[in-house]
């Protein structure tokens, strides 16, 4: 059990490029924190720092309360689950598992008696006398999960460990791993490009881009009131549609515009957003706030005229590609009651209470003060 | 059996095409004379009289496996091929862990190791021969300088022994380095930092993963030494020609002796005929426990 702190830590390469840069950020004991972003954001270097895999250029890394910058991978009593799960070819399962324990110099009876219980938990009984190359990807899986687990660590890294294996048995491990954690409470880092895993999994979720973290928060709070472009583009399948527009005023009110989409701003927020009367803004959409009946949409349901390009029925739910005059392209999740033919017109209206605007100099979230969302 | 189509029947055929030229090579330089040699070996064959009239079935076997200086010269034979692939490995291994961890300058080494690799060991042999020879030879005089009395290199029974040893090794180690450098820049690097988080020092790591992981090519490598070094001859012929008396008398220098010098084709035949068996044992020993992993 360990809470895990980052203060001002970066990791530069020989030639200086920074790969992570000044990432502050606390993990309570016992938290489930997920690493989200895309390739090469430099979250797996940050996981393989607090490992001790690589070296920290500048800042602190402390584990409970002690920095560990100095100390070696095998003192800091913390197991990683690689996404190529890096077992040892050449060792059958079990020696796998207690290769570990072995090393620190844990009694055979004891070593044995853990690996029987760690292995019974996930279900890897019968492939203890095998090795890993009889073994397939998710059972791999599961072997490195085990050789993480029988070493009781402080804390679990796990790098992508879902990676590799197929969308069903992702599913189940996805399953599997939450309720692991419940069980042991252990603190569990988990490194992820995938944002269902990050939006399911995580108690919080840090979301890093180019070195740097964007945002941490609560997987919901993230969804609902993304930090920037970068975030809401990067959380939900379809993503935020991004519309770059402007603000007009029109009487008392104020109206979002961006080419055939126009957005009038409920009463509420008019205050937050009247400094940026006449200025440019982008425009946030979630595709689950666009609806095809007013009564759906709201009090401040906004008509929005539009032809369909594409359907998606998803079974559940059926996702529309459609066109808005002026050019702009909008994505849509709608119920599967209906079918929609492509080619066709289509009024949908939108929340507008759920609006999104960003700053396109920042691309940053133009801060409301009305708590509401 | 099921009927062989006419695709699959001109696919061999074209085959047997392709590796005709190759295989009649093959028996024309191997087959042919290793057959030869062991069909004169059942024969009272001298260069003196040649000739194959006088049969005398395995009496040349019996003959070699008799033969004192035989048995002296498969003695020495075996003590060479132990140090010399013993120490090499042991060297060679350590410059390849050493140059796998190398990032700079990596090419230069490489390029000064196999320099000793693409040199003719007879001029190898002339090389050493001139450097340490007991009063013209650089080494000698280099030990002068620093004073150290001359050393008579090829010329003592023990250290001749040792002096071709060491030629031998300086001759073949970047070969093993070559090798087993091939064989470390293969192993994939996840196993490592997982024993590093498991708690591995660099020593327990080397012992429970690179070892076991390299046990293949280590195999194979010394396998492939082992062979060459019990055919060693030519270090030995512009060397010592065996002596001083027969203290380096290899085999090979043996039996060539046995042939050329003594003149007895027969029995030196029966000899080659003997080491043939030796090393297809210790290959077919070594093949099996390489499968066995």
């Amino acid at each position: 059990m360990a809470s895990i702190e980052l203060r001002g830590v970066s990791k530069a390469y020989a030639g200086g490029a920074l790969a992570v840069r000044d990432v502050n950020l606390e993990i309570a004991d016992g938290e489930f924190m997920i690493f989200l972003g895309p390739s090469g954001c430099g979250k797996s270097t940050t996981l393989r720092m607090i490992a001790g895999l690589e070296t920290i250029t500048s800042g602190d890394l402390i584990i409970d309360g002690k920095r560990v910058n100095d100390v070696d991978p095998a003192e800091r009593d913390i197991a990683i689950v690689f996404q190529n799960y890096a077992l040892y070819p050449h060792m059958t399962v079990r020696d796998n598992m207690g290769f570990g324990l072995k090393l620190r110099g844990v009694p055979k009876a004891e070593i044995a008696r853990r690996i029987d219980g760690i292995a019974e938990m996930l279900g890897v009984t019968v492939l203890l006398d095998r090795r890993p190359a009889h073994l397939s990807g998710g059972q791999r899986q599961r072997v490195a999960l085990g050789r993480a687990l029988v070493r009781e660590p402080r804390a679990f890294l796990l790098d992508e460990p879902l990676s590799n294996l197929d969308a069903k048995l992702r599913a189940v491990m996805r399953t599997e791993l939450i309720k692991l954690h419940r069980r042991l409470g252990t603190t569990m880092i988990h490194v992820t490009h995938d944002q269902v895993e990050a939006m399911t999994m995580g108690q919080r979720i840090c979301i890093m881009r180019d070195g740097e973290v964007v945002q941490v928060g609560a997987p919901l709070d993230v969804y609902r009131d993304p930090a920037d472009t970068f975030v809401a583009s990067f959380l939900a399948t379809p993503p935020m549609n991004l519309l770059p527009g402007r603000i007009e005023a029109a009487g008392d009110d104020l109206v979002a515009v961006a080419g055939g989409v126009s957005v009038r701003i409920p009463a509420q927020f008019r205050a937050d957003y009247l400094g940026y009367a006449g200025k440019p803004v982008i425009l946030g959409l979630r595709p689950e706030d666009l609806h095809e009946t007013e009564q759906r949409a709201g009090a401040a349901a906004c008509p929005i005229r539009t032809r369909i390009e594409t359907v998606e029925a998803l079974g559940p739910e059926t996702v529309l590609t459609l066109s808005v005059t002026g050019g702009q392209e909008l994505a849509a999740r709608l119920s599967a009651a209906r079918i929609y033919v492509m080619g066709s017109d289509l009024t949908l209206y939108y929340d507008a209470a759920k609006l999104h605007l960003f700053d396109p100099a920042t691309t940053k979230r133009i801060p409301r003060l009305s708590a509401a969302n | 059996m099921t009927a062989i189509t006419a695709i699959e029947r001109h696919d061999r055929r074209f085959g047997w095409l392709l590796t005709t030229p190759g295989l009649l090579l093959l028996v024309a330089v191997i087959a042919f004379p290793v057959g030869w040699a062991l069909f004169t070996s059942l024969f009272d064959y001298t260069l003196l009289a040649p000739g194959y009239e006088n049969f005398v079935g395995g009496a040349n076997y019996a003959l070699a496996v008799g033969d004192g200086e035989f048995l002296h010269a498969a003695k020495v034979t075996f003590f060479f091929v132990v140090a010399v692939v013993v120490i090499e490995f042991a060297v060679g291994f350590l410059v390849a862990l050493m140059l796998n961890d190398t990032e700079r300058g990596k090419n230069i080494y490489y390029l000064i190791l196999l320099c000793p690799l693409l040199m003719n060991p007879v001029v190898v042999g002339l090389i050493w021969r001139m450097f340490l020879h007991p009063t013209l030879g650089i080494v000698n005089y280099l030990l002068g300088r620093i004073g150290i009395s001359p050393v008579n290199w090829l010329g003592d029974a023990t250290m001749a022994f040792w002096t071709v040893v060491f030629v031998d090794i300086w001759h073949q180690i970047s070969f093993m380095i070559v090798l087993l450098l091939a064989g470390l820049s293969a192993l994939p690097k996840e196993p490592y930092e997982a024993a590093r988080v498991d708690g591995a020092s660099a020593l327990q790591s080397f012992w429970h993963i690179t070892l076991p992981l390299m046990r293949p090519v280590i195999v194979v490598t010394l396998l492939i030494r082992v062979i060459f070094a019990i055919k060693t001859y030519d270090i030995i012929y512009i060397m010592t020609r065996g002596g001083p008396g027969i203290a380096t008398d290899l085999v090979s220098y043996f039996i060539y002796r046995r042939a050329f010098v003594s003149l007895d084709l027969g029995e030196a035949c029966a000899m080659a005929g003997v080491l043939l068996v030796a090393v297809l044992a210790i290959t077919a020993y070594l093949h099996r426990s390489m499968r066995a992993l």
